[in-house]
C-alpha cells in the first residue's frame, strides 16, 4: 500500500496573487481566515467592475486594517454607482471609522459624487450633511464653493454651517463674503459661528 | 503652566478652542488627528486632552483607547462631538473620556469642565 502523505495546511504566500483566479474565486477568498488572502482578493477584485457589492459587504465586516485599505482602494478604482451608493450608506453607520473611510474614498470620486452632492447636503440627517461638507474638503470640483455658500445661506443646523465655514476659511473667495456676513446675523448667539465667520472674512480680506 | 492638547481635524475648531484656553491661561498645542495626537503625547505628555470624535486616520475613540493603553500618566480627557445621542456619550466614557461636550462648544462650558479637571491655571 502506497504511503499517502496527509495534506498539510499551507500558510498563505504573499505571491499567491500570481495564481490565476476568476471573479467567483476572488469573492470566495474575501472570506478566507488568512488576512493576506483577503487582502490579495480585495486588491485583485479592482479588475472586476461587478465587484462593488461584494467589496462593500466585506468592508462592513472586515476588521484587519490592511484588508480594509485594499477594499477601499479597489472601491475607489471601480468607483461606479454601486460603490458610491454603498459609501453613502456607510455615512449612516454607527462605526466612526467606517464613516470616515467612506468620506475619504468619496473625496477621490468627484465625477461620481458631484451628481448626488445636492441630495447629500439636503439629507434629513444633519450628521450626513456634515459628512457631505467634509467630502467637499478635497473634492476637486468647480461647484465646491457654490455648494458651501448655499449651505451657510440656507442650512438651519449650526454644526453643518460651522463645518462649511471651516472649509470656506480654506477654499473661499470674495464671493463668499456676503453669505458669511448673513450667517453671523443668523446665529448671533453662537460664539463658534461668530469666531469662524470672522476668521473666514479676515482671510478673504487678506486675499 | 498646565498643557492641553487640542485634537481636531478642523483647523478653525482647533483655533477656536486654542483661543479660549489660552485666554484663560492654559498652554495649548494642536494635533490634526488621533495619530498625531498620540505622537505628541508620547513625546511630551499633556495635562488634559480635548478630543474630537470624527477624525480621519484615528478617531477620538481610538485615540483615547490607545492613550489609555500607554504607560503615560492618565491625564483627563474631554471629548467633543456634533453627535448627542446617549450611545455616543456612553461610547466616549467607555473609551476613557471624563467629560463630553456637544459642538458648538460654548466658551463657558469648556472652561468649566477644564477647571473641574485641572483646577485654575497655574503659571
Amino acid at each position: 500500500m502506497a504511503f499517502v502523505k496527509p495534506p498539510v495546511a499551507q500558510p498563505h504566500r504573499d505571491d499567491q496573487c500570481l495564481a490565476p483566479r476568476d471573479f467567483t474565486d476572488l469573492v470566495a477568498e474575501l472570506s478566507y481566515p488568512n488576512p493576506a488572502a483577503r487582502r490579495w482578493a480585495a486588491r485583485d477584485l479592482a479588475a472586476y467592475p461587478e465587484a462593488s457589492l461584494a467589496l462593500m459587504a466585506c468592508l462592513k465586516e472586515e476588521s484587519h486594517p490592511s484588508v480594509r485599505e485594499a477594499l477601499l482602494t479597489s472601491l475607489t478604482l471601480i468607483g461606479d454607482e454601486v460603490a458610491v451608493a454603498g459609501l453613502v450608506d456607510c455615512l449612516r453607520s454607527e462605526q466612526v471609522g467606517l464613516r470616515n473611510e467612506a468620506v475619504e474614498v468619496m473625496k477621490e470620486l468627484p465625477e461620481k459624487v458631484a451628481p448626488i452632492m445636492e441630495n447629500l447636503l439636503a439629507d434629513e440627517n444633519p450628521d450626513v450633511r456634515i459628512f457631505a461638507v467634509n467630502i467637499l474638503e478635497s473634492l476637486r470640483h468647480p461647484l465646491v464653493e457654490r455648494w458651501l455658500i448655499d449651505v451657510i445661506e440656507r442650512e438651519p443646523h449650526v454644526n453643518v454651517c460651522g463645518t462649511a465655514v471651516d472649509l470656506l476659511c480654506e477654499v473661499g473667495t470674495p464671493a463668499a463674503r456676503e453669505a458669511l456676513t448673513r450667517l453671523e446675523a443668523r446665529f448671533p448667539d453662537e460664539p463658534y459661528i461668530q469666531f469662524a465667520a470672522e476668521l473666514a472674512l479676515k482671510r478673504l480680506g487678506e486675499d | 503652566m498646565q498643557r492641553i492638547l487640542v485634537i481636531d481635524d478642523a483647523a478653525t475648531v482647533r483655533l477656536y478652542h486654542r483661543s479660549i484656553l489660552e485666554a484663560a491661561g492654559y498652554a495649548v498645542d494642536e494635533a490634526i488627528n488621533g495619530v498625531e495626537g498620540l505622537e505628541k503625547a508620547l513625546r511630551a505628555p499633556f495635562d488634559l486632552y480635548l478630543v474630537d470624535v470624527n477624525m480621519p486616520k484615528l478617531d477620538g475613540y481610538g485615540f483615547l483607547q490607545e492613550l489609555r493603553k500607554t504607560e503615560l500618566p492618565q491625564a483627563p480627557a474631554i471629548m467633543v462631538s456634533t453627535e448627542a445621542a446617549r450611545s455616543d456619550l456612553e461610547r466616549a466614557y467607555v473609551a476613557g473620556a471624563n467629560f463630553y461636550l456637544i459642538k458648538p462648544v460654548k466658551p463657558d462650558a469648556l472652561l468649566t469642565d477644564v477647571r473641574l479637571l485641572l483646577g485654575a491655571p497655574r503659571p
